[in-house]
C-alpha cells in the first residue's frame, strides 16, 4: 500500500495505490487524522489503483466521514474499480459518500 | 560389592594371621639365638614367603579401600594418611622409647621384647606406607590421562614385582641390580610430577597441606630412621631393611611427598591468583545458569555487581538500572563504600562531559581537572555500560583507590561479566515474554471455545425447509456469526452478521450483535425495524472505525413467505424453482454503526417475497465472495450464482458442500484464511407440516 498526496489549493488529492488491509489501513488513518488536513476544502481520493478494500479500511473513512462533513470538507472518490465500487455498494457506502468516475468529474462536483 | 568385602575380610584374615606366623617364627629364633644356638633363621623362604603374604595383604587391603576421588577435598586425604598412616610412626616411635626406658630401667637385655618391638614397628610401617602409597596414588590420578595412567599401572606392577626377589632370597642391594634400582628411581620421580591437585587448593589451604606433609615426612624419617638403625643389628635375627620392595615405597612416598611440599609451597604466592580465576569461572556459570534456575533480573544484577566488586577488588561502586525505557528512571540498585551525594557530582561532572552512558576508564582521576576539584578518595574509575544492540540496561561504575587500578586483563574480565549479564537478562527477558505469550494462546483458545458456543450447531429440524450451515475463522476468533429465533410456531428469525475487522475486537463486537438480536426479538419486529434500533443500540458501544454488516430474516411457513431487511450484508443469492431462476436480491441498505443517528433510519429497507417449495436462499459473509486463488483472484458473486445453478436440487447440505468444495478447489490449500467465512443454505420444502 502506497498514500501520496497532492496538493493543489484547497484541494488535496490522496492517491491510493494497492490493497488498502488492516495493516495499511492505520497509515490511512494517520495520514487522514492529521490535523493539517482540516485546512483544506476538498479531500479527493484517486482510487485508480486501489485493488482491494478491506473492511478496515472502510472503516477508517467511515469513522472520518462525519468529521469532515462537520468541517464541510468534501470527500471524493474517483477512479474507482468496478470491484473495489461493489463493495461501497453493498455496505451501502455509495449513498453516503461521494463517488464519481473521473478526475474532471470529480473536480467539477468539488468546487460546486 | 559382595566380592570387594570378602576380599577385604580375606586380606585382614591373611594379613593377622601371616604376621602372627612371621612373630612366632622370628620369636623363637631370636629365642634360639639366645641360647646362642644358632644365628640364622629356621626356615628363612618359610618366613620370606610370609613377609611377601603380609605385605601384599596390608597393600591389597588399602587398594581395596581407597574410594574414588570425591570432590576436590585433598585436605581430607592428607589428613587420612596422617591419621591413619602417620600416626603409627609416632606411635613406632613411642613403643621404641617404652622399650628403651624398660631397658634402661630393669638394666637388662631382653632381645625377645626388642624382637617384638621390631616386629610391631614392621606392622605399623607396611601400614603406613600401604595407605600413603594409596592416597598418593588417588592424587596422582587426579585429572589422569590413558598415558599417566598406563605409566601408573606398570609402576605398581614392578614395584610388586621386587617382592619376587624377597621371596627368592636375593640381595637387592648387589651390583646387577643398582641400575635397576636407578631406573626405578627415575621411573618414581617421573610420576611425582604429577601433582595437579595442588593447584585446586586455596591458599589457606595450602597452608594445613604444608603441615600435614611436613608431618608426613617426618613420619617416612622416624620409621627410615628407626629401620636404618637396625639394619644389620647383631641383635636381630631378621633385617626388614633387606626387603628391596619397602625400601621402594618408602622411596616413593617419601619423595612425593617432598614434591607436593615443595610445590605447595611455592604455588603460595600464585594462589591467589588462581582462586581469583576459578572464582571468575564460578561467577561465569552461576550467571549462565541463572536462567534454569529461574532466578529474577535482580538476583542477576546481585551477581554481576559482587562478582565484578571482586574481579576487579574495587574499593568502591555503584549499579545504576534502567527502569522501562526511559533513560530518566534510574533506579541506583547497589551501592558499596560510596556516599549518594558524591555519586551525584561523578554523575553530574560525567553529564558534562557527556559519557554517561559509553565505556570509559580513567586510570589517572587527579590528572583530570574536573575529578580533582572534586576532591575524591579514588583515583581510577571505569564505567560499563550493560547494553546490547537495542537496549541500555544500566551503567556500573567501578572506583578503585590506586592510579592505573584498572589493567587490560581486568578490563576484560569485567567486560565479560557485562556481556555475559547482557545475554542472561535478555534471555530472562525472552523466556518471560514467550511464557507471556503461551498464556495469550491458552486465553485465545478459551475465548475461540467460548465464541463457537455462541453459535449455534442445531437448526430447529422442520418439515418445511431444511438449513446447512459452514463457518470457519480466519483467526481463533472471528467476527462473523449467525443465529436463530422461534419466532412462533410458524416464524423463524435467521440472522447473518460480519464486523468489521478480525480477532478479539471483532469477537467482542459479535458477542454484542448476538444480546442485541436476542434482545430485540424477543419484541418480535419487523427486520427494518430491527436494523433501526440495533443501529442505535449499536452507536453508543461500537468503537468508531468499527461497523458491523448484518441481514435478517423472518420466515413465515404459514405465509409461505419471507421477510428480511439487509444492513450493508453481501446480497441474499435466491434459486426461484418456478422460474428456475438464479439471482441476488439487489436491496438498498447501510451497514449498522456507519451512520449513529436517526437519519440512518431513511438508509433501511424491507423487502417481503413468496417463496415456492425448492426454492433455495444462499446467506453467506463477504470472506466467501472475496476469497483468493493463489493469483490472487476473487471468488466473486457471479462464480457462487453459477455453483447454484448448477446444484440447486440438491439438498441443502449438498448445496453447501459443493459450493465449499469448490470454493476449496478455488483457493488451493491454504492454512490460513484471509477472511472469516461463513455460509448458510435454506431450502424451503414442498412438503409442508400437516397443521
Amino acid at each position: 500500500m502506497k498514500i501520496t498526496n497532492q496538493i493543489k489549493d484547497t484541494t488535496i488529492i490522496i492517491t491510493l495505490d494497492g490493497e488498502l488491509d488492516a495493516s495499511s489501513s492505520v497509515m490511512l488513518d494517520e495520514a487522514l487524522s492529521d490535523p493539517e488536513i482540516m485546512t483544506y476544502s476538498k479531500i479527493l481520493v484517486d482510487c485508480k489503483d486501489l485493488n482491494y478494500i478491506s473492511s478496515a479500511g472502510l472503516g477508517v473513512f467511515i469513522s472520518h466521514l462525519q468529521r469532515f462533513e462537520d468541517a464541510q470538507i468534501k470527500l471524493i472518490f474517483y477512479n474507482m474499480q468496478d470491484k473495489v465500487r461493489n463493495v461501497f455498494e453493498i455496505l451501502g457506502l455509495d449513498l453516503l459518500m461521494t463517488i464519481v468516475s473521473d478526475y474532471e468529474e470529480a473536480m467539477t462536483i468539488a468546487d460546486e | 560389592m559382595l566380592y570387594r568385602t570378602n576380599a577385604k575380610s580375606l586380606f585382614i584374615t591373611s594379613a593377622l594371621i601371616s604376621w602372627s606366623l612371621l612373630l612366632a617364627n622370628v620369636l623363637l629364633a631370636a629365642e634360639s639365638m639366645h641360647r646362642g644356638s644358632s644365628n640364622a633363621l629356621n626356615l628363612p623362604f618359610v618366613n620370606n614367603f610370609l613377609i611377601v603374604v603380609f605385605i601384599i595383604s596390608v597393600f591389597g587391603f588399602q587398594r581395596l579401600s581407597a574410594d574414588n576421588l570425591k570432590g576436590i577435598d585433598f585436605i581430607g586425604y592428607l589428613w587420612n594418611i596422617f591419621a591413619k598412616g602417620g600416626i603409627a610412626a609416632y606411635l613406632s616411635i613411642a613403643l621404641y622409647m617404652v622399650y628403651r626406658v624398660v631397658t634402661n630401667y630393669s638394666s637388662m637385655q631382653s632381645p625377645l621384647l626388642l624382637h617384638m618391638v621390631y616386629q610391631v614397628n614392621f606392622g605399623l610401617l607396611v601400614l603406613f606406607l600401604a595407605k600413603a602409597f594409596y592416597v598418593w596414588r588417588q592424587l596422582i590420578l587426579y585429572h589422569k590421562n590413558k598415558f599417566i595412567q598406563i605409566a601408573w599401572d606398570w609402576y605398581e606392577i614392578l614395584l610388586f614385582a621386587t617382592l619376587v626377589l624377597t621371596l627368592l632370597n636375593f640381595n637387592y642391594s648387589s651390583l646387577i641390580f643398582l641400575p635397576l634400582l636407578g631406573l626405578i628411581g627415575l621411573y618414581t620421580l617421573f610420576l611425582c610430577t604429577n601433582l595437579k591437585w595442588v593447584a585446586y587448593l586455596t591458599f589457606n589451604k595450602k597452608g594445613r597441606s604444608l603441615i600435614l606433609l611436613v608431618a608426613i615426612l617426618l613420619a617416612c624419617y622416624i620409621f627410615a630412621d628407626f629401620f636404618h638403625g637396625f639394619a644389620d643389628s647383631p641383635l636381630l635375627v631378621i633385617d626388614y631393611s633387606d626387603v628391596g620392595f619397602l625400601l621402594l615405597a618408602m622411596f616413593f612416598v617419601a619423595l612425593y611427598t617432598f614434591a607436593a611440599f615443595l610445590v605447595a609451597l611455592f604455588s603460595l604466592p600464585t594462589s591467589s591468583v588462581f582462586e581469583q580465576k576459578s572464582e571468575d569461572l564460578l561467577n561465569f556459570q552461576r550467571l549462565s545458569q541463572s536462567i534454569q534456575q529461574g532466578q529474577s533480573e535482580k538476583q542477576v544484577y546481585d551477581m554481576l555487581f559482587e562478582s565484578t566488586v571482586k574481579a576487579a577488588d574495587a574499593s568502591a561502586a555503584w549499579l545504576e538500572v534502567f527502569k522501562g525505557e526511559k533513560k530518566e528512571e534510574v533506579e541506583l540498585c547497589h551501592q558499596l563504600t560510596i556516599e549518594e551525594e558524591q555519586i551525584k557530582r561523578i554523575r553530574h561532572l560525567l553529564l558534562a562531559y557527556n559519557i554517561q552512558h559509553i565505556d570509559y576508564i580513567n586510570n589517572n582521576l587527579d590528572r583530570n581537572p574536573g575529578f580533582r576539584d572534586l576532591t575524591l578518595p579514588w583515583k581510577s574509575l571505569i564505567i560499563l555500560p550493560i547494553k546490547s544492540k537495542k537496549h541500555l540496561f544500566g551503567v556500573l561504575y567501578l572506583l578503585k583507590d590506586i592510579e592505573q587500578g584498572f589493567d587490560r586483563e581486568t578490563v576484560n574480565v569485567l567486560r565479560t561479566f557485562t556481556n555475559q549479564t547482557i545475554l542472561t537478562i535478555e534471555n530472562l527477558r525472552l523466556v518471560h515474554e514467550s511464557l507471556q505469550n503461551e498464556r495469550y494462546k491458552e486465553e485465545l483458545k478459551i475465548a475461540s471455545v467460548v465464541q463457537d458456543s455462541l453459535i449455534p450447531k442445531k437448526f430447529p429440524s422442520d418439515s418445511w425447509f431444511e438449513i446447512s450451515t459452514y463457518a470457519k475463522a480466519a483467526k481463533e476468533v472471528g467476527g462473523d456469526f449467525y443465529d436463530f429465533l422461534q419466532l412462533s410456531e410458524s416464524r423463524i428469525a435467521i440472522i447473518i452478521g460480519d464486523v468489521s475487522g478480525k480477532g478479539i475486537s471483532a469477537a467482542f463486537h459479535m458477542a454484542q450483535m448476538k444480546g442485541i438480536f436476542h434482545g430485540l426479538m424477543q419484541q418480535d419486529m419487523p427486520p427494518s425495524e430491527f436494523m433501526k434500533q440495533a443501529n442505535s443500540a449499536l452507536s453508543r458501544c461500537l468503537e468508531k472505525t468499527s461497523f458491523i454488516t448484518s441481514a435478517l430474516y423472518i420466515i413465515d411457513y404459514r405465509m409461505k413467505g419471507f421477510m428480511f431487511a439487509r444492513a450493508g450484508h453481501c446480497h441474499t443469492l435466491y434459486y426461484n424453482s418456478m422460474m428456475d431462476d438464479t439471482f441476488y436480491f439487489q436491496t438498498d441498505g447501510l451497514g449498522l454503526g456507519i451512520i449513529r443517528d436517526k437519519s440512518y433510519n431513511n438508509h433501511v429497507r424491507e423487502m417481503y417475497y413468496d417463496y415456492n417449495p425448492t426454492d433455495v436462499m444462499v446467506i453467506y459473509t463477504d470472506g466467501i465472495v472475496e476469497a483468493r486463488s493463489p493469483t490472487n483472484e476473487e471468488y466473486g458473486e457471479d462464480r457462487l450464482r453459477y455453483m447454484l445453478t448448477q446444484t440447486y436440487h440438491l439438498e441443502a447440505e449438498d448445496i453447501k458442500y459443493a459450493i465449499i468444495n469448490d470454493l476449496q478447489d478455488f483457493t488451493g490449500p491454504t492454512e490460513n484464511l484471509y477472511d472469516d467465512q461463513t455460509l448458510l443454505v435454506i431450502k424451503f420444502k414442498p412438503t409442508q407440516p400437516s397443521e
